[in-house]
């Protein structure tokens, strides 16, 4: 805070809810599971729902054989934030996982819980009926970051941060091995697991 | 004080926020007051609260005035209205507030794509109230601190689309007045708006 004005001279990219669970089974090692959720209210793919889920980020394993999949509701927005967003983060760009993604139709998504202490995100899609929990969660944090403090670097973000230290994954009830990690962002040390919510992407003028 | 990629103050809460505000001419005092709150984090928990001010000025609740509070979520509500609410500038010093019933929601419904038209419903026992926006458009990020904050206390990150026109009814009936123009941080913008992606911050004691 604040800017020269108060409106901000940038183009809004998309804003929504941005909540993820990055997992490890040895903290130097490589990722072991992986879930980025996304819920748009805004875009220009228009509005929906779309998680990428990696069960097995090193492999390239389609669905059923493994479970790299991007569910969605809208195909056209999937394919937007796998083209324009994931792919350009640095944590997903070289996994071969994202290289053979089965897409498939959300059925059915919603969220229960409470983001002052346990919240999950429910997503059914087809055979698949998918979990994911942010338990321990700490206390809300407003960010507002330049584009050098976001990933991709491109835009800037506005976005509210709630860190869990309980994260779980789970697909058919099968719980995916790994833990968080500690992560720093934007001088904060926090966790690879986290709420993103009124998160708003920004193309700087 | 500089731009901080972590602001130091306290989340008060966060989500969506829009509202339609009506005159019967340009002049002329509010006619009809709404206001959505779809709450994702609060102190209070989560949420959704539609206020409805049909009568802004009159003393009285529903169903004997169109003054009305719906909510999924008391507490948190009355905290929304105590705190924020009660002190946004159009709302401010409306006797309506002050007396309106509060009703706990049965059932709601959004519908629209938000790239021109969305509407929010909320049913309760004996009362439905929409609120309708068309003719939206582009989106604009905002960044507030408490000197521009409709407040006068908070920071503020947000989303704005300006509608061109908009609508409040209650149990069918369309309450009066039109959308009007205001000045909006310089840029002219109508009194109907979509204000998704908010976070509502308490700055630090030193903030300046």
């Amino acid at each position: 805070m604040p800017l020269a004005s108060p409106i901000h001279p940038g183009q809004v990219v998309w804003t929504g809810e941005n909540p993820g669970i990055l997992l490890k089974e040895d903290p130097d090692g490589p990722f072991s599971a992986i879930a980025t959720f996304f819920r748009i209210y805004l875009s220009p793919a228009g509005r929906g729902t779309v998680l990428l889920l990696l069960d097995s980020p090193e492999q390239r394993r389609q669905f059923p054989d493994g479970c790299n999949v991007l569910l969605h509701d809208n195909k056209g927005l999937a394919e937007y934030l796998l083209d324009s967003f994931i792919s350009k983060l640095p944590a997903f760009a070289a996994l071969p996982a994202c290289e053979s993604l089965s897409l498939i139709d959300i059925d059915e998504s919603y969220s229960e819980g409470d983001p002052r202490s346990c919240y999950s995100e429910i997503v059914k899609a087809g055979s698949l009926d998918i979990k994911l929990t942010w338990d321990g969660l700490g206390t809300p944090t407003a960010l507002e970051l330049p584009t050098e403090l976001t990933g991709a670097k491109e835009n800037e973000l506005y976005t509210l941060l709630i860190e869990s230290t309980k994260p779980t994954i789970q697909v058919n009830g099968r719980q995916l091995p790994g833990n968080p990690v500690e992560r720093v962002q934007a001088d904060i040390k926090t966790t690879t697991a986290f709420l993103y919510f009124s998160e708003t992407w920004i193309q700087p003028a | 004080m500089a731009r901080v990629p972590v602001n130091p103050g306290t989340v008060a809460w966060a989500g969506d926020n829009p509202g339609i505000y009506l005159r019967e001419t340009p002049d002329g005092p509010w006619t009809a007051l709404g206001i959505f709150f779809r709450v994702l984090y609060s102190a209070y928990g989560r949420g959704s609260a539609m206020v409805i001010l049909g009568d802004p000025g009159e003393a009285s609740g529903f169903p004997n005035s169109r003054n009305v509070c719906l909510s999924t979520n008391q507490e948190m509500m009355r905290y929304l209205v105590d705190d924020f609410v009660r002190r946004f500038p159009s709302f401010r010093d409306q006797a309506g507030l002050e007396a309106m019933t509060w009703l706990d929601v049965a059932s709601q419904a959004s519908e629209g794509d938000m790239t021109d038209t969305w509407s929010e419903t909320m049913h309760a026992t004996g009362c439905t109230a929409e609120m309708r926006w068309t003719g939206l458009g582009s989106p604009f990020a905002v960044e507030v601190g408490p000197k521009d904050c409709a407040t006068g206390i908070h920071d503020m990150y947000s989303v704005f689309m300006e509608a061109q026109s908009a609508s409040i009814t209650l149990n069918g009936a369309p309450l009066s007045g039109q959308v009007c123009e205001r000045l909006f941080f310089g840029r002219k913008m109508s009194t109907a708006f979509m204000a998704v992606s908010e976070t509502w911050v308490i700055p630090t004691p030193d903030e300046g």
